[in-house]
């Protein structure tokens, strides 16, 4: 049972850079060793925090994504906890999330695609409904307009 | 038809007071923009936690999640936008609550 996960923590501000990449290096091949496959790493960089976490103001985030099972997980979070580096960590299952927008994306461009292909068809009957419905034409717009605005 | 028009003025004072309401409304008058859900109009499929700058507009001054009923967001954007936010509050993307 693989599953997608996202791995976001935060590491001490005052970690050297060579020091962090190594430990995100170290994650990683532990990572790879106990059967997933790690699909993305993001560093973002020194980010203020929202509040303080363990006196610190401040902390880099690095974001992970790869593909494991639970068990992997487990142990990764096992990893962040005991590491001095890390103050903080959250692990989130994406491939839901993911599956659930692709389902989105697809039910869009269909309608979009059905859209257009209505598109052309309709204006030759519509266009003798056209003249009685004018004097309602002014009224559609209307209420359209204060929601463009807004 | 005296038990009709007996009947009726109730009915009729009914109405006034109906008609006075909406004098009423009309006094204050003022014109409440009806408020559509921003993900919704912009067709915002994903509500991620990672976007500080968008869940910032959602958040209150001292970091309370702004109630739907001002923000005007719709039910499902809600609960997702809710999950978000909590989310990144633990991560300390957001806070728990603003301090001065």
């Amino acid at each position: 049972m693989n599953r997608i996960y996202e791995e976001l923590f935060i590491v001490k501000p005052d970690a050297a850079e060579e020091e962090v990449d190594q430990y995100v290096e170290q994650l990683r091949t532990q990572l790879t060793a106990a059967g997933a496959t790690v699909d993305k790493i993001d560093k973002w960089g020194k980010r203020k925090l929202a509040y303080r976490i363990d006196k610190y103001r401040e902390g880099a985030y690095v974001l992970f994504q790869f593909t494991a099972d639970a068990t992997v997980v487990k142990e990764l979070e096992r990893r962040l906890r005991v590491s001095d580096m890390v103050l903080k960590f959250l692990t989130v299952r994406i491939d839901q999330t993911l599956k659930r927008l692709e389902k989105r994306k697809k039910a869009r461009d269909k309608r979009s695609a059905r859209r257009a292909a209505n598109a052309p068809a309709a204006p030759a009957p519509a266009q003798p409904t056209a003249a009685p419905a004018m004097p309602e034409a002014p009224v559609g717009p209307m209420p359209g307009q204060p929601k463009g605005e807004a | 038809m005296a038990e009709t028009r007996g009947g009726r003025p109730i009915s009729a004072s009914q109405r006034p007071t109906g008609g006075d309401k909406a004098v009423a409304g009309q006094k204050k008058q003022y014109f409440r923009r009806k408020k559509v859900c921003r993900f919704c109009v912009e067709k915002v499929d994903d509500i991620n936690y990672k976007d500080v700058k968008m869940l910032h507009a959602f958040v209150a001054e001292r970091g309370k999640i702004v109630p739907r009923r001002i923000s005007g967001v719709c039910a499902p954007h809600q609960r997702r936008l809710t999950d978000a936010i909590k989310k990144a509050r633990n991560i300390a993307l957001l806070p728990f609550a603003a301090s001065y």
